[in-house]
């Protein structure tokens, strides 16, 4: 998929991405401070939003086979097994429960299929909203820091499902998340967003260790302090 | 039926009180149903599409939800009556002519209470209908389903406003004893008489229908909104 | 003052109008000829309770101003004489007509609450009002009999008429007869059906002739008043039986032209009597009985006779009532 010069203008805000190529197949990741436009790119890709100007080639991608999952995810009205469900309905495909059940036993959601959806914790929304984009199989998924606020061992949990894909059938990811620790584990390419521009695309690395720009170095130094003092609270 | 007919005018004056009650429920039932149809059709149209003027449109709407029903009944006799444009038609002093009328007063009801609760719900469902790569029907369906309650509780308030209206069924409609005299045209007429008593227990049994019928709409769809207390 | 005020309230119920029209202008075209009868009970209700908070507050300088308007010397108000009455004197203007002179030369101020005879005595009957004019004979002397009212005394009377199409009937004065052939035929006839004065001479009729009206399917009730009624029986092409009063005022005034006749008239049975009675202050002491007494004795009058009986000649070419108190 290749994103060419998308231009946005949301009120003060103006996305000016220039031209970059999101390579099928790879786990991608996507950070930046806040506001930096992350959540907007993966609008646009989605088709959730028009750009002003640009566009996106999806070399042959067909817009069913990409999904998004949101920081705060949409249920609709009924139990956790129907918002499964969802996405294999409007496809006409029918369901296989003995594979939802597993998924639910594996995410601990096991007694909790018929409970109303709305009515889970966030937690658990996050992780039925996870099932719930990778249940039909699409060949790009868009993760928009719906793990960020899952405890570690659930984080982990999800990072092994999402090696294990790329094992048995790469799909293209992308990843939004603040975590850079998470981002850094994760990513095989990454992207840095700042004030709506890509500022650098390609090794992680290389990004992230190797830069000259004045305004990637801060945004590291910044979260490995952060890091630190996470580490340091814990230890003590 | 007839034991009913027979208790009915027994208690009461030989007003045709349980012709009243059938005729209500005809109409109401009748005008209800057709503007829902109309009326959620045009408030999803309505949210879904812009179009120049479309504040004005939506400040009309929220006008002629309070549209007083005589002046709506007035309108709809001018139209109808034998040398109005669609007199040809015989709907003056007919049920349908009054199911016209109501159909007048109540869409706009409907129709704005559909918008109000779409403006401030539906774009969450669509970007979610869109991340799960729903199409352009399945999505409006979805926006539809998801909004049920909102819709249903538009639908109720609009069959609240049909049972209870009077003065565009008096106009429209003509009073007409056994074919166009209504629950409500009824107890006008009662209390014309002087005969207040009748026409109190006429209302207390007017609101009872509406509350049976009430609860009996709310049996049928309490299956998932007793999950929403979360 | 209050003239000023009731500019006032005129200027701003016509700028509302007209924003209105301008407003909904070209989007439904029907809506032009609202314009005329929209206008009119617009302002009555305005002026109406207008007055009434007036007086309270400010009761001397009304009277000034009655003497403005009415040109005569000033009256002392001596307050007001409610009074419960059918539709037929008010819808004829007979009590518009006949108020601001009583006021002018009793001090009374007249208020009226007009509805169908069984209602008007049952307000009657409730001490709701002070006086009231109707026109059921029967009903009214059960209505003295029973103590609600003082003494009934005769005022006026107008005739009643049947009115319809003029084919299959033609004119006669037999109302037998055209009762007969409505209800032979099976001709379309709308009845009042509210228990009025009107309703109660027209059932009388059928039951004199030993006819059951609700045996001929175009037999309909109503359930409205008068104007409505006819209406309904010339959008119907129906036969009605109706008080000549609104009968003429109708047919005068209403926008759409009626295309009904007159096919039966002069028939004795066809008489309206009208009765005024005062609220038996015995049975309910706070009814304004001096007011009451007042209006009796002024509308008996020779004088209040003689303008009863030219009402309406100029307007409507007839007279409307025929007073008849002195017989």
């Amino acid at each position: 998929m290749r994103i060419i010069d998308l231009e946005k203008k949301q009120g003060d805000f103006q996305m000016k991405t220039g031209s970059f190529a999101i390579e099928e197949g790879k786990i991608h990741g996507i950070i930046g401070g806040n506001g930096c436009g992350k959540t907007t790119l993966c609008k646009l890709i989605m088709g959730m939003t028009l750009p002003d100007r640009g566009r996106i080639d999806y070399e042959g991608l067909k817009p069913r086979e990409i999904t998004m999952t949101a920081q705060r995810p949409y249920f609709i009205r009924g139990s956790v097994y129907e918002n499964i469900c969802y996405p294999l309905k409007i496809r006409h495909i029918r369901p296989e429960e003995q594979k939802i059940n597993e998924w639910l036993e594996r995410c601990g959601l096991k007694g909790k299929k018929d409970q109303y959806a709305r009515s889970l914790s966030s937690g658990e929304q996050q992780k039925v909203s996870m099932i719930r984009a990778l249940i039909f199989e699409p060949k790009c998924v868009m993760i928009d820091e719906t793990l960020s606020n899952l405890d570690p061992e659930n984080l982990e949990l999800f990072e092994q499902v999402i090696f294990e894909i790329q094992r048995e059938r790469p799909i293209t990811w992308i990843l939004i998340s603040h975590r850079l620790a998470h981002i850094y584990k994760m990513c095989e390419i990454l992207h840095f967003m700042h004030q709506g521009e890509i500022l650098a695309s390609g090794d992680k690395e290389e990004i992230l260790f190797r830069t000259e720009d004045e305004r990637i170095r801060r945004f590291v130094a910044n979260e490995v302090i952060k890091m630190e003092g996470s580490h340091a609270a814990f230890e003590s | 039926m007839q034991v009913i007919k027979g208790f009915l005018d027994t208690f009461f004056s030989d007003v045709g009180v349980f012709d009243a009650i059938c005729v209500t429920f005809q109409m109401a039932f009748c005008a209800t149903a057709i503007s829902s149809v109309l009326g959620i059709l045009l408030g999803l149209l309505l949210e879904r599409v812009n179009f120049v003027g479309k504040r004005l449109v939506i400040r009309v709407n929220r006008t002629l939800m309070g549209v007083p029903p005589v002046v709506v009944g007035l309108v709809v006799y001018m139209l109808v009556m034998r040398r109005g444009p669609l007199g040809s038609l015989n709907l003056l002093f007919s049920i349908k002519g009054m199911i016209l009328a109501q159909v007048l007063i109540i869409t706009p009801i409907i129709c704005g209470m559909t918008y109000t609760s779409l403006v401030s719900r539906a774009g969450a469902i669509r970007a979610f209908a869109k991340t799960m790569g729903a199409d352009a029907i399945q999505t409006q369906w979805l926006v539809v389903r998801e909004l049920k309650n909102e819709l249903y509780f538009a639908v109720v308030t609009g069959f609240g406003r049909s049972i209870s209206e009077v003065g565009a069924v008096m106009l429209v409609g003509g009073n007409i004893k056994g074919h166009t005299r209504t629950m409500t045209t009824t107890i006008s007429l009662l209390k014309s008489q002087g005969i207040f008593t009748e026409g109190l227990t006429l209302g207390v049994l007017l609101l009872l229908m509406a509350f049976v019928i009430q609860s009996l709409a709310d049996f049928f769809q309490r299956g998932e909104s007793s999950d929403e207390n979360y | 003052m209050k003239k000023q005020r009731q500019w006032l309230v005129a200027v701003l119920a016509t700028s509302l109008l007209a924003g209105v029209m301008t407003g909904c202008g070209g989007s439904k075209e029907p809506e032009a000829p609202t314009e005329a009868p929209a206008e009119a009970p617009a302002e009555t209700p305005d002026e109406a309770p207008a007055e009434t908070p007036e007086e309270a507050e400010e009761a001397p300088e009304d009277t000034t101003e009655a003497t403005d308007e009415t040109g005569s010397e000033a009256v002392e108000k001596k307050g007001v004489l409610m009074m419960a009455t059918t539709t037929s004197t008010a819808d004829t203007g007979l009590l518009d007509y006949l108020a601001p002179i009583f006021l002018e030369e009793t001090g009374w101020e007249l208020q009226w609450n007009a509805v169908g005879t069984g209602e008007a005595l049952k307000m009657g009957e409730n001490g709701d009002v002070d006086i009231v004019l109707v026109h059921a004979k029967a009903s009214e002397e059960e209505f003295v009999a029973n103590g609600f009212g003082v003494e009934r005394f005769q005022v006026m009377y107008n005739d009643f008429i049947v009115v319809g199409p003029a084919e299959p009937i033609a004119h006669t004065d037999d109302i037998e007869a055209a009762f007969k052939t409505i209800q032979e035929e099976q001709l379309t006839f709308v009845s009042r059906g509210d228990d009025s004065g009107t309703d109660k001479k027209e059932k009388g009729i059928w039951k004199k002739l030993e006819l059951d009206q609700t045996q001929n399917p175009n037999y309909l009730e109503s359930g409205q008043g008068m104007g409505a009624t006819i209406t309904m029986a010339d959008e119907k092409g129906a036969y009605c039986l109706t008080d000549r009063g609104t009968w003429l005022k109708m047919k005068n005034d209403a926008d759409v032209e009626l295309q009904l006749e007159v096919i039966c008239e002069g028939a004795a049975d066809l008489l309206n009597q009208y009765g005024i009675i005062a609220v038996n202050p015995e049975k309910y002491p706070e009814v304004n009985n001096e007011a009451a007494n007042t209006m009796i004795e002024w509308i008996c009058s020779e004088e209040v006779q003689e303008l009863i009986g030219n009402y309406g000649v100029e307007q409507y070419g007839e007279a409307l009532f025929t007073p008849n108190a002195n017989e």
